[in-house]
């Protein structure tokens, strides 16, 4: 019997690849505010597809999508936001 | 408009109409999400102002657990869709082992968190070590007893696979996977 990959099977192997590609961005460069931002990226990518595709939300109200995602984004933004400015602004 | 269409109506669930799941587990869900973003928060901004002690934290934390836990939870997350997607289509018994797996998965990935929290405390680290660790053990603790509560869930709709139930119950375990994906990165691997 074959089986053919459903969207659900893709975005298990995208979440798998994500994973591991974020170890190996953050194993092998030296710690900096890109690098942080690429790790920070691909965790709002991998939410946005459980959001949309675990959690079913692709079919939801446009408002549900939107909340979940703002959740996302704000976390994630903020992450890479303050530790820009600790980068920038070194404490003295 | 008729009696019967006003009684319609009333009985809906407002916003929460189109939702996957009961609406009273979007209810606990997004205050969940209210408070692990809080929490990240927190933890986000501490960094910010203490960020040598976090430095060196960071250094003593395994990465690799903590990144087998992430493939775990994603796998896991899978199973349970997968799950609710055979409990909606009626293959209930599909469904039961879709879930089951599911939990053996979430059962990995408490097992591999209590290693990982085995050494960090056979190393002399504890919930006092710092300010890094205190907000470490709080809010990868707090996380862990959502999975140990998801996994319950799962176990609990999984009796009768009515995809109503598994439909709510996998909004929580999808929940638990989201707040992880986010979590993984803010305090392994961000500087």
């Amino acid at each position: 019997m074959r089986y053919s990959l459903g969207r659900l099977d893709l975005t298990l192997l995208a979440l798998l690849g994500l994973t591991l590609a974020t170890m190996a961005v953050a194993g092998a460069t030296r710690a900096s505010v890109l690098v942080d931002g690429i790790v920070l990226a691909i965790a709002a990518i991998k939410g946005r597809r459980i959001l949309l595709d675990y959690l079913d939300l692709r079919s939801a109200p446009a408002l549900w999508r939107g909340l979940a995602t703002a959740w996302l984004m704000l976390i994630v933004g903020f992450a890479w936001a303050a530790s820009a400015v600790s980068v920038l602004l070194p404490s003295p | 408009m008729s009696v019967t269409d006003c009684e319609h109506e009333e009985a809906g669930w407002g916003v929460f109409e189109g939702l996957p799941g009961d609406p009273m587990m979007w209810v606990l869900v997004l205050s969940e999400l209210v408070a692990f973003g809080l929490f990240l928060g927190a933890f986000i901004v501490t960094r910010a102002v203490r960020a040598d002690v976090f430095a060196s934290g960071q250094t003593a934390l395994d990465v690799t657990l903590a990144g087998y836990n992430t493939i775990v939870l994603v796998a896991s997350g899978w199973a349970a869709a997968k799950g609710a997607a055979s409990a909606r289509t009626g293959e209930y018994r599909f469904a039961r082992r879709w879930l089951a797996f599911a939990m053996a998965l979430g059962g990995a990935f408490v097992i591999i968190k209590l290693v990982e929290y085995a050494h960090e405390i056979s190393g002399g680290i504890g919930l006092e070590t710092s300010v890094f660790f205190t907000l470490y053990f709080l809010l990868t603790g707090f996380h862990l007893l959502h999975v140990c509560l998801g996994i319950v869930i799962l176990a609990v709709v999984c009796r009768s696979a009515d995809p109503i139930h598994v439909g709510t119950g996998t909004v929580f375990w999808h929940m638990v996977d989201l707040v992880w994906i986010v979590m993984f990165p803010i305090i392994y691997l961000v500087r």
